[in-house]
């Protein structure tokens, strides 16, 4: 055989093998996964106590990159116990995300059949889930094992032509469900930020509802926007005020349970399309970006 | 190009073969890519990795998005507009890089009928059209529909001469979309993978009726009269029978053969050693005139052939056995001297034997 010969499948070979010895070269390949997941608790911790001294305010101190099933994630919530949980945007399934590690742990399904509508939020009250559509049909269901099907029982607040829903959360001082409005449809309401109160009565049904409004101008601030149309919202488990973000605006908003502003700015880091906030007891605030083209997203920031 | 041409040639040591040279190129290009992924990660995005860096289905290990941007995050830098003209030009080179091959391999597979020049060319133009149209409509619906209503208003009609063409427009379409959609990696799969399977059909000539004889099978007989009958089956020149139709090439053959039966059994000594060429206006004269010249100073000779030209001089060919005594320059003077006006010009060509002869005669003097 002639020289030439043999260099090209040389080099073939050697384009391959770290190949090779990158997908079969571990022993224990869970061991080595949950080495590699105490390094980044490990590495998070550091970049938490990096930005608590003031040495990288603003910047993310984690982002993991959401596998194909969440590339449209949709809503984050936050449990009692502090576990993080997300789904998507067009199917009920429901993902418990490790936020400290960047590990899925497990993902259940609402319903028996394969339930499809436009979720655009969750949240997590008391002992149950709710999932809520954007025209305003909430899906409650306790949580599930890995793999399994939930049942789910339907509310539908009637809200739907009020407004168009991003997003929920769960306010526990006042057992009410609060549902921001993306779109206002409403026309005595329009050129306000809108959020409805949904109070939960004893048999999980809504019995009344109310809503917040804020005038448009006062939650847009100094910013450059022309509205600020929330996909999400979560409740500052320290404070008690509400928390938003916009996909549009790439924004965020604080705003007391009684309306006034505390602040709004842009996010801080690159944030696509952000559709889901939550923030932690251990203050880290948790941003969920869709894809938008790309892989989805959840960041972290340290939040004071 | 020509850099790139050099390094090909080296990888397949100047190999005309098309699948050696097509594996060279495909690895010299990954090479350049890879290096490309790993100092530019804007490149690494652009080929498709954008698809690819979500963690795989079933993993519950998520990627570290910060450890990606740390180790290859430079680009984020960039300010937007020249991330999209960035990202757009390597998009377009991409394209170029994808086509190149496609271009030449459509080029070597027709070059037995002549391959369109107009397809080789649009095969590399199309792609870079159709990617930046894609790239400019993305996700939008109404820039669908306006872009199929501006195509629709214009006419684009044309007629390929081989169906196999189109195969090749399709491609080029293939790759222009999956480019505009950042896939470059999948355009690059589907050419490389076409470009190998056409390259074997055609080698093998796939496709062909069992019944008819295959291509090998309807040249072996042109090819065996053309060899030489000591030259262990070798084909003489190459080129000339790559230039030649099947017809053509067994004209040859048959003539050929009628030389060397003129010239004798091979391991005999032949009978004629040279070929006297007679450029005439005046054809009968010229021919007796030369013959009585070649009765005088040939050993032996015969009329071969007679070419008529209308609008320019006849020729006339003839086989000569040269005496010993006489040389080439003597036998050429006594025909000019003895045909005069009757002819235009005369010419002698001399076997390597003769030719030798005569070095040596002279060598000796």
């Amino acid at each position: 055989m002639r020289g030439g010969s043999l260099i090209a499948p040389l080099l073939l070979l050697s384009l391959l093998v770290p190949s090779c010895r990158k997908s079969g070269g571990s022993e224990d390949p869970s061991r080595e996964d949950s080495a590699a997941l105490d390094a980044r608790l490990a590495k998070l911790q550091e970049r938490l106590a990096q930005a608590d001294s003031g040495e990288e305010s603003g910047d993310p101190v984690a982002r993991w990159l959401l596998g194909p099933e969440l590339t449209e994630v949709s809503g984050l919530a936050l449990t009692s116990d502090g576990r993080l949980f997300a789904h998507g945007d067009e199917t009920a399934r429901v993902f418990e995300i490790d936020y400290r590690r960047g590990a899925v742990v497990k993902q259940f399904w609402v319903g028996e059949d394969a339930l499809r509508e436009d979720f655009e939020g969750i949240t997590y009250a008391g002992n149950r889930f709710f999932l809520i559509t954007s025209k305003g049909v909430l899906y409650e269901f306790a949580e599930g094992a890995d793999g399994e099907r939930v049942e789910f029982q339907r509310h539908d607040t009637r809200l739907g032509k009020e407004c168009e829903f991003e997003g929920v959360a769960f306010d526990s001082t006042a057992n009410t469900l609060l549902m921001p409005c993306k779109t206002v449809g409403v026309k005595s309401l329009e050129g306000n930020l809108v959020i409805y109160r949904y109070t939960l009565g004893s048999d999980a049904s809504g019995t009344s509802t109310s809503e917040l409004s804020i005038p448009m101008a006062q939650a847009v601030g100094n910013n450059r926007w022309k509205q600020f149309r929330p996909t999400d919202m979560a409740i500052d488990p320290w404070t008690g005020n509400y928390v938003l973000v916009a996909a549009q605006e790439k924004g965020i908003l604080q705003i007391t349970p009684a309306g006034a502003v505390v602040f709004s700015r842009p996010l801080a880091g690159s944030h696509p399309q952000p559709e889901g906030v939550a923030v932690t007891r251990d203050s880290i605030l948790i941003v969920a970006d869709e894809g938008a083209g790309r892989a989805g997203a959840i960041t972290l920031y340290r939040w004071r | 190009m020509g850099f790139f041409k050099r390094l090909i040639d080296f990888f397949t040591l100047g190999s005309d073969r098309p699948v050696r040279r097509l594996i060279a190129y495909y690895l010299v290009l990954a090479a350049v890519v890879g290096a490309l992924m790993y100092f530019f990660p804007v490149v690494d995005r652009e080929i498709g990795s954008a698809q690819l860096d979500t963690a795989a289905p079933g993993s519950n290990v998520l990627q570290d998005g910060l450890a990606q941007e740390t180790v290859r995050g430079f680009d984020s830098d960039l300010s937007p507009r020249l991330e999209l003209a960035l990202s757009t030009f390597i998009i377009l080179l991409g394209i170029l890089a994808i086509m190149l091959p496609v271009s030449w391999v459509y080029m070597s597979t027709r070059s037995n009928r002549g391959h369109n020049q107009q397809v080789a060319q649009t095969l590399i133009f199309l792609p870079l059209v159709v990617a930046g149209i894609v790239l400019v409509v993305q996700n939008s619906l109404a820039l669908g529909f306006a872009l199929a209503g501006v195509v629709a208003a214009v006419r684009f009609r044309t007629t390929l001469r081989d169906s196999r063409d189109t195969v090749f427009i399709f491609l080029s379409i293939a790759v222009g979309f999956a480019a505009g959609v950042h896939m470059l990696l999948v355009g690059a799969v589907v050419s490389l993978v076409f470009n190998f399977v056409l390259i074997l059909s055609w080698r093998y000539d796939f496709g062909r009726s069992v019944l008819e004889p295959t291509a090998g099978a309807q040249w072996s007989e042109q090819l065996t009269e053309l060899a030489e009958r000591r030259g262990g089956g070798k084909v003489p020149d190459r080129d000339l029978v790559l230039a030649l139709d099947q017809k053509k090439a067994l004209a040859l053959a048959e003539r050929f053969d009628r030389v060397r039966k003129i010239l004798g059994p091979s391991g005999k000594k032949p009978r004629f050693n040279a070929i006297l060429s007679v450029t005439t206006e005046t054809l009968s004269e010229a021919q007796s005139k030369v013959s009585a010249a070649l009765d005088d100073v040939a050993a032996r000779w015969r009329l071969d052939e007679v070419v008529t030209n209308v609008g320019k001089p006849s020729e006339l060919f003839y086989l000569v056995r040269i005496r010993k005594s006489t040389s080439k320059d003597a036998l050429l003077t006594a025909v000019r001297a003895s045909a005069g006006d009757a002819i235009t010009n005369a010419d002698l060509e001399v076997a390597d034997s003769v030719a030798a002869a005569a070095e040596e005669d002279g060598d000796q003097r």
